[in-house]
Protein backbone atom coordinates (compact mmCIF):
# COMPACT_ATOMS: atom_id res chain seq x y z
CA UNK A 1 0.00 0.00 0.00
CA UNK A 2 1.27 3.28 -0.57
CA UNK A 3 1.37 5.43 2.42
CA UNK A 4 -0.02 8.93 2.01
CA UNK A 5 2.78 11.17 0.94
CA UNK A 6 4.47 14.01 2.80
CA UNK A 7 2.04 17.45 1.59
CA UNK A 8 5.02 19.66 3.27
CA UNK A 9 7.86 18.14 1.41
CA UNK A 10 6.22 17.74 -2.31
CA UNK A 11 5.42 21.90 -2.50
CA UNK A 12 7.79 22.21 -5.69
CA UNK A 13 10.04 24.66 -3.71
CA UNK A 14 10.04 23.01 -0.71
CA UNK A 15 11.22 19.78 -2.50
CA UNK A 16 13.51 21.97 -3.85
CA UNK A 17 15.00 23.02 -0.63
CA UNK A 18 14.70 19.33 1.01
CA UNK A 19 16.28 17.92 -1.74
CA UNK A 20 19.40 20.47 -1.82
CA UNK A 21 19.86 20.50 1.88
CA UNK A 22 19.48 16.65 1.68
CA UNK A 23 22.66 16.22 -0.98
CA UNK A 24 25.03 17.77 1.55
CA UNK A 25 26.97 15.81 4.04
CA UNK A 26 25.08 15.10 7.84
CA UNK A 27 24.74 18.27 9.83
CA UNK A 28 26.30 20.55 7.17
CA UNK A 29 24.26 23.12 5.93
CA UNK A 30 23.41 25.58 2.90
CA UNK A 31 23.86 29.40 3.12
CA UNK A 32 20.69 31.20 2.81
CA UNK A 33 22.02 32.98 -0.86
CA UNK A 34 23.50 29.85 -2.13
CA UNK A 35 20.09 27.68 -1.35
CA UNK A 36 18.91 30.95 -2.96
CA UNK A 37 20.93 30.42 -6.19
CA UNK A 38 20.08 26.67 -6.22
CA UNK A 39 16.54 26.38 -6.02
CA UNK A 40 15.81 29.42 -7.81
CA UNK A 41 13.62 31.25 -5.41
CA UNK A 42 13.34 34.66 -4.27
CA UNK A 43 14.24 36.29 -0.78
CA UNK A 44 10.44 36.36 0.02
CA UNK A 45 9.54 33.13 -1.15
CA UNK A 46 12.28 31.36 0.20
CA UNK A 47 12.32 32.90 3.62
CA UNK A 48 8.50 31.61 3.80
CA UNK A 49 9.32 27.94 2.78
CA UNK A 50 11.80 27.21 5.33
CA UNK A 51 9.77 28.59 7.95
CA UNK A 52 6.94 25.72 7.01
CA UNK A 53 9.93 23.26 6.72
CA UNK A 54 11.07 24.94 9.68
CA UNK A 55 7.89 24.35 11.94
CA UNK A 56 7.66 20.85 11.17
CA UNK A 57 10.89 20.40 12.53
CA UNK A 58 12.64 19.23 8.72
CA UNK A 59 15.16 22.06 9.05
CA UNK A 60 16.92 24.10 11.28
CA UNK A 61 18.10 27.95 11.08
CA UNK A 62 21.55 28.76 12.51
CA UNK A 63 22.15 32.86 12.77
CA UNK A 64 25.61 33.82 12.62
CA UNK A 65 28.00 37.19 12.21
CA UNK A 66 30.65 36.11 9.71
CA UNK A 67 32.99 38.70 9.00
CA UNK A 68 30.60 41.34 10.52
CA UNK A 69 27.99 40.29 8.18
CA UNK A 70 24.53 38.56 8.87
CA UNK A 71 24.51 34.73 8.07
CA UNK A 72 22.06 32.77 7.98
CA UNK A 73 22.53 28.92 7.80
CA UNK A 74 19.89 25.82 6.66
CA UNK A 75 20.39 22.95 7.97
CA UNK A 76 18.33 19.70 7.55
CA UNK A 77 17.89 17.81 11.02
CA UNK A 78 17.88 14.13 11.18
CA UNK A 79 13.99 14.39 11.31
CA UNK A 80 13.70 16.15 7.90
CA UNK A 81 16.29 13.40 6.58
CA UNK A 82 14.28 10.68 7.45
CA UNK A 83 10.98 12.09 6.69
CA UNK A 84 13.04 13.36 2.82
CA UNK A 85 14.04 10.09 2.47
CA UNK A 86 10.37 8.52 2.85
CA UNK A 87 9.02 11.10 0.15
CA UNK A 88 11.44 9.81 -1.91
CA UNK A 89 10.55 6.19 -1.43
CA UNK A 90 7.07 7.23 -1.86
CA UNK A 91 7.49 8.45 -4.93
CA UNK A 92 9.00 5.40 -6.15
CA UNK A 93 6.72 3.57 -5.23
CA UNK A 94 3.86 5.29 -7.22
CA UNK A 95 6.11 5.03 -10.31
CA UNK A 96 6.87 1.08 -9.85
CA UNK A 97 3.63 0.68 -9.21
CA UNK A 98 2.50 2.36 -12.51
CA UNK A 99 5.14 0.29 -14.02
CA UNK A 100 4.18 -3.05 -12.44
CA UNK A 101 0.62 -2.34 -13.85
CA UNK B 1 -4.07 14.28 -2.76
CA UNK B 2 -3.36 11.55 -5.05
CA UNK B 3 -0.31 11.46 -7.09
CA UNK B 4 0.12 10.10 -10.58
CA UNK B 5 2.93 8.38 -11.95
CA UNK B 6 3.82 10.93 -13.93
CA UNK B 7 3.95 14.00 -11.12
CA UNK B 8 6.54 11.65 -8.96
CA UNK B 9 9.00 10.93 -12.08
CA UNK B 10 8.69 14.91 -12.60
CA UNK B 11 9.48 15.07 -8.80
CA UNK B 12 12.09 12.25 -8.61
CA UNK B 13 13.62 14.18 -11.85
CA UNK B 14 13.53 17.75 -9.81
CA UNK B 15 15.04 15.99 -6.64
CA UNK B 16 18.09 14.41 -9.19
CA UNK B 17 18.76 17.73 -10.70
CA UNK B 18 19.09 19.62 -7.72
CA UNK B 19 21.24 17.12 -5.80
CA UNK B 20 23.57 17.12 -8.89
CA UNK B 21 23.85 21.07 -8.54
CA UNK B 22 24.45 20.81 -4.80
CA UNK B 23 27.81 17.74 -5.41
CA UNK B 24 28.98 19.80 -8.10
CA UNK B 25 28.68 23.00 -5.96
CA UNK B 26 30.68 21.05 -3.01
CA UNK B 27 33.38 19.57 -5.72
CA UNK B 28 33.84 23.08 -6.89
CA UNK B 29 33.71 24.75 -3.42
CA UNK B 30 36.79 22.34 -2.63
CA UNK B 31 38.21 23.00 -5.46
CA UNK B 32 38.60 26.48 -5.71
CA UNK B 33 40.75 27.06 -2.24
CA UNK B 34 43.61 24.92 -3.86
CA UNK B 35 43.10 26.11 -7.58
CA UNK B 36 43.45 29.68 -5.64
CA UNK B 37 46.44 28.55 -3.60
CA UNK B 38 48.36 26.66 -6.76
CA UNK B 39 47.63 29.64 -8.55
CA UNK B 40 49.39 32.42 -6.71
CA UNK B 41 52.20 29.91 -6.05
CA UNK B 42 52.65 29.17 -9.57
CA UNK B 43 52.46 32.60 -11.05
CA UNK B 44 55.17 33.55 -8.20
CA UNK B 45 57.09 30.59 -9.44
CA UNK B 46 56.97 31.69 -13.10
CA UNK B 47 57.78 34.94 -12.64
CA UNK B 48 60.93 34.46 -10.58
CA UNK B 49 61.99 32.10 -13.35
CA UNK B 50 61.59 35.08 -16.16
CA UNK B 51 62.95 37.72 -13.75
CA UNK B 52 65.77 36.07 -11.82
CA UNK B 53 66.33 32.49 -13.53
CA UNK B 54 69.20 31.37 -11.79
CA UNK B 55 66.80 31.30 -8.28
CA UNK B 56 64.12 29.22 -10.03
CA UNK B 57 65.11 25.90 -8.78
CA UNK B 58 64.44 26.68 -5.33
CA UNK B 59 61.51 28.89 -6.47
CA UNK B 60 59.63 25.76 -8.05
CA UNK B 61 60.86 23.77 -4.82
CA UNK B 62 59.32 26.18 -2.66
CA UNK B 63 55.96 26.07 -4.58
CA UNK B 64 55.85 22.26 -4.61
CA UNK B 65 56.15 22.42 -1.29
CA UNK B 66 53.78 25.11 -0.03
CA UNK B 67 51.41 23.64 -2.75
CA UNK B 68 51.60 19.80 -1.37
CA UNK B 69 51.54 21.28 2.22
CA UNK B 70 48.95 23.82 1.40
CA UNK B 71 46.74 21.57 0.03
CA UNK B 72 46.80 18.61 2.38
CA UNK B 73 46.36 21.51 5.26
CA UNK B 74 42.71 22.91 3.01
CA UNK B 75 41.70 18.68 2.67
CA UNK B 76 42.12 18.66 6.61
CA UNK B 77 40.60 22.34 7.50
CA UNK B 78 37.21 21.41 4.86
CA UNK B 79 34.60 23.26 6.97
CA UNK B 80 32.00 21.17 4.38
CA UNK B 81 33.86 18.09 6.14
CA UNK B 82 32.83 18.58 10.03
CA UNK B 83 32.48 15.11 10.49
CA UNK B 84 36.05 14.26 9.34
CA UNK B 85 38.07 16.42 10.39
CA UNK B 86 41.64 14.06 10.27
CA UNK B 87 44.71 14.33 8.07
CA UNK B 88 44.07 12.62 5.01
CA UNK B 89 46.67 10.22 4.30
CA UNK B 90 45.64 9.87 0.59
CA UNK B 91 45.36 13.10 -0.30
CA UNK B 92 48.83 13.54 1.03
CA UNK B 93 49.98 9.88 -0.92
CA UNK B 94 48.18 11.04 -4.02
CA UNK B 95 50.55 14.08 -4.36
CA UNK B 96 53.29 12.84 -3.67
CA UNK B 97 53.18 9.87 -6.65
CA UNK B 98 52.05 12.58 -8.40
CA UNK B 99 55.41 14.01 -7.64
CA UNK B 100 57.22 12.22 -7.61
CA UNK B 101 56.34 10.55 -10.86
CA UNK B 102 56.87 14.13 -12.30
CA UNK B 103 60.33 14.50 -10.80
CA UNK B 104 61.21 10.90 -12.17
CA UNK B 105 60.08 11.72 -15.66
CA UNK B 106 61.79 15.08 -15.45
CA UNK B 107 65.14 14.21 -13.71
CA UNK B 108 65.84 10.35 -14.51
CA UNK B 109 64.09 9.40 -17.29
CA UNK B 110 63.96 12.25 -19.57
CA UNK B 111 66.73 15.20 -20.68
CA UNK B 112 64.39 18.05 -20.22
CA UNK B 113 65.37 21.46 -21.12
CA UNK B 114 64.46 24.30 -18.88
CA UNK B 115 61.90 25.75 -21.57
CA UNK B 116 60.01 22.09 -21.74
CA UNK B 117 60.34 21.86 -18.33
CA UNK B 118 58.26 24.77 -17.71
CA UNK B 119 55.35 23.27 -20.11
CA UNK B 120 55.71 19.52 -19.11
CA UNK B 121 54.88 20.19 -15.13
CA UNK B 122 51.66 22.43 -16.36
CA UNK B 123 50.43 19.83 -18.82
CA UNK B 124 51.49 16.83 -16.57
CA UNK B 125 48.82 18.65 -13.80
CA UNK B 126 46.38 19.55 -15.77
CA UNK B 127 45.84 15.95 -17.32
CA UNK B 128 44.48 14.35 -14.36
CA UNK B 129 43.00 17.08 -13.66
CA UNK B 130 40.83 17.73 -17.18
CA UNK B 131 40.33 13.62 -16.66
CA UNK B 132 38.69 13.60 -12.92
CA UNK B 133 36.82 16.44 -14.54
CA UNK B 134 35.04 14.17 -16.89
CA UNK B 135 33.23 12.37 -13.84
CA UNK B 136 33.07 15.33 -11.82
CA UNK B 137 32.71 18.71 -12.51
CA UNK B 138 32.77 19.55 -16.91
CA UNK B 139 34.66 22.91 -16.01
CA UNK B 140 37.73 20.98 -15.05
CA UNK B 141 37.51 19.88 -18.23
CA UNK B 142 37.36 23.12 -20.10
CA UNK B 143 40.09 24.46 -16.94
CA UNK B 144 42.32 21.96 -17.43
CA UNK B 145 42.40 21.43 -22.02
CA UNK B 146 42.36 25.10 -21.85
CA UNK B 147 45.80 25.89 -19.87
CA UNK B 148 47.47 22.76 -21.75
CA UNK B 149 46.75 24.34 -25.33
CA UNK B 150 48.05 27.64 -23.88
CA UNK B 151 51.11 26.54 -22.71
CA UNK B 152 51.39 24.68 -25.81
CA UNK B 153 51.30 27.89 -28.05
CA UNK B 154 53.40 29.45 -25.60
CA UNK B 155 55.76 26.98 -25.72
CA UNK B 156 55.95 26.85 -29.82
CA UNK B 157 55.20 30.79 -30.09
CA UNK B 158 55.77 32.97 -27.14
CA UNK B 159 59.53 33.18 -27.71
CA UNK B 160 61.53 34.60 -24.70
CA UNK B 161 58.09 35.90 -22.74
CA UNK B 162 57.46 32.07 -22.29
CA UNK B 163 58.04 31.86 -18.59
CA UNK B 164 56.00 35.50 -18.37
CA UNK B 165 53.62 33.84 -20.80
CA UNK B 166 52.98 31.07 -18.69
CA UNK B 167 52.77 33.08 -15.18
CA UNK B 168 49.62 34.46 -16.77
CA UNK B 169 47.97 31.48 -18.53
CA UNK B 170 48.82 28.66 -15.77
CA UNK B 171 49.43 31.14 -12.67
CA UNK B 172 46.23 33.53 -13.79
CA UNK B 173 44.40 30.51 -15.65
CA UNK B 174 44.51 28.96 -11.90
CA UNK B 175 43.61 31.61 -10.06
CA UNK B 176 40.50 33.00 -12.36
CA UNK B 177 39.28 29.46 -12.17
CA UNK B 178 39.58 29.40 -8.47
CA UNK B 179 37.83 32.81 -7.93
CA UNK B 180 34.99 31.46 -10.29
CA UNK B 181 34.25 28.40 -8.75
CA UNK B 182 33.70 29.76 -4.83
CA UNK B 183 31.21 31.84 -6.88
CA UNK B 184 29.63 28.99 -9.34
Amino acid sequence: MVEPFDEIIHQPLRLRIMAALNAMPAKTGLEFTRLKSLTGATDGNLGAHIETLSKAGYVAVEKAFVAKRPQTTVIQTSAGRAAFARHVAHLREIIDRAEGG
Amino acid sequence: MILQSKEAASALDEIDAISRKVRQSIVYQRASFSLILWGVLVFIGYLVTFFAPRHSFYAWIAVYVLGVAGSVAIGVFDRLEQVRKSFDWRLLSALLLFFGFGFLCTLTLGDFAPRALSAFWPIYFMLPFAIVGLWAARAFVFIGVSVMVLTLIGFFFAGPWFNLWMAFVNGGGLLLAGLWMRRA
